[in-house]
C-alpha cells in the first residue's frame, strides 16, 4: 500500500505532471468541445456523447465514431474504425510497459485508461530524464488526471451548448492542429518521414473509399513505407 | 441508428480502445515479439497521425484544394514551422488558428 501521507517525491512528481501538461490544455479544451459538438451533431443525445467520451477517452476515436454514427454506418464498421485509429496505442503501450512493469494492477489499470498521445509523449520524456525513477508513475498520473478532467469538462460543455458556436470560428481546425503538434516531434528519421509522407498521400488518394477506410489504407501504406526505408538504410 | 445500437457502438469502441492501450502494459511483454513487429510498430504514430492531419490541411472540403480559397494548408504550414522550431504545442496551435482567422478575415 502507498503510505499516507504521500512521500514528498511522489507529491512533487504528481504536481510536476499537472504543471507540465498545462500548455497542452489550450489545445485540449477546444478539441474536447469540438468532440462534444460532433457527438451531438451526429445525432447522439448529450448523455451518449458524454458516455462515449468516458468510455473511449480518445479525441480522434470520438470524432471518427461520431462521423460514422452520423452517416448510419454499421456497428461493426464503426467499432473497426475506432480500432484502426487506436492502433497507435499499441505502440505507446509497448514503449511504456517496461516503465510500469513493477507496478501493481491498481496502478497499471488506471494508467492504461488514462494513456493518450500527450500523456505518452510527456510521460516517456520524464522517464528519459536523469534522477530516481521510484515515483515517476506519479508524474504520469498527474498528467493523465489533469488532462482527463479538462477533456471531460470540455466534452460536456460541447455536448450541452455546442450548437451556439458560430461556424466562422472554425473550431474544428483545432483538431487538425492538435494532431499536427504530436506528428511533428514524432517524425525524426528518414524512415519516419517516408511513413508520414506516404500515409498522407495515400489518405488523399483513397479519400473516396466508404466508411473512412482511407484511414486504414493510408496508415498501413505509411507503416510499410517506413519499414522499407528502415531496412534499406540498415543494409 | 437506433438508441440501442448507438450504446453498442459507445461500449464497443470503449472496449476496443482500452484493449489496445492495455495490450503491452497489462497483457504482453513487448520484448517477446519479433523484431519486425516492433520496427513496424514504431511507424504507427507518424503514419496514422499524417493520415489524419494531411487531409485536414489540404482537403477540408473533401477534395484537394491548394489554392488561396483554402486557408487551412497555409495555416498548417505556419503551425508546422512553429512546432518544428520551438517545440511548443501551445504556440503552434495558437499560430495556426491565428493564421486561419486572419486569412478568413482577409478573404471576407
Amino acid at each position: 500500500m502507498t503510505p499516507l501521507p504521500l512521500h514528498p517525491d511522489a507529491r512533487r512528481e504528481f504536481l510536476a505532471g499537472c504543471r507540465d501538461i498545462a500548455p497542452v490544455l489550450v489545445g485540449t479544451v477546444p478539441f474536447g468541445f469540438v468532440a462534444g459538438v460532433a457527438a451531438v451533431g451526429a445525432g447522439m443525445t448529450p448523455l451518449q456523447g458524454i458516455a462515449l467520451s468516458l468510455f473511449v477517452f480518445s479525441g480522434i476515436a470520438q470524432l471518427v465514431v461520431a462521423q460514422l454514427v452520423a452517416v448510419h454506418s454499421p456497428v461493426l464498421v464503426t467499432i473497426a474504425a475506432a480500432f484502426v485509429v487506436g492502433l497507435r496505442f499499441l505502440m505507446y503501450s509497448a514503449a511504456l510497459s517496461p516503465h510500469l512493469a513493477h507496478l501493481p494492477m491498481r496502478w497499471r489499470v488506471p494508467l492504461t485508461y488514462l494513456m493518450t498521445d500527450q500523456v505518452f509523449g510527456m510521460g516517456v520524456k520524464r522517464y528519459g530524464e536523469a534522477g530516481g525513477h521510484g515515483h515517476r508513475h506519479w508524474h504520469l498520473l498527474g498528467i493523465g488526471i489533469t488532462l482527463w478532467a479538462f477533456w471531460q469538462a470540455s466534452v460536456v460543455a460541447g455536448a450541452m451548448l455546442g450548437a451556439q458556436v458560430p461556424a466562422a470560428w472554425s473550431l474544428d481546425f483545432v483538431v487538425t492542429l492538435s494532431f499536427l503538434t504530436i506528428l511533428v516531434p514524432a517524425v525524426r528519421t528518414r524512415a519516419d518521414i517516408a511513413a508520414a509522407v506516404v500515409a498522407g498521400a495515400a489518405a488523399l488518394l483513397a479519400a473516396g473509399l466508404p466508411y473512412r477506410l482511407s484511414l486504414v489504407v493510408a496508415s498501413l501504406s505509411g507503416i510499410v513505407a517506413g519499414v522499407v526505408v528502415e531496412w534499406r538504410h540498415r543494409r | 441508428m437506433s438508441d440501442a445500437l448507438v450504446w453498442l457502438v459507445i461500449v464497443g469502441s470503449g472496449i476496443v480502445t482500452f484493449l489496445m492501450r492495455a495490450s503491452f502494459i497489462l497483457f504482453a511483454d513487448p520484448r517477446k515479439f519479433p523484431h519486425g513487429f516492433r520496427v513496424a510498430l514504431a511507424f504507427v504514430p507518424p503514419a496514422v497521425l499524417a493520415a489524419i492531419v494531411l487531409p485536414g490541411l489540404v482537403s477540408p472540403g473533401g477534395t484537394v484544394d491548394l489554392s488561396l480559397d483554402n486557408p487551412r494548408w497555409i495555416a498548417g504550414l505556419v503551425a508546422i514551422g512553429i512546432a518544428f522550431r520551438i517545440r511548443n504545442p501551445l504556440a503552434a496551435i495558437l499560430a495556426g488558428m491565428a493564421t486561419l482567422w486572419a486569412l478568413q478575415a482577409l478573404a471576407g
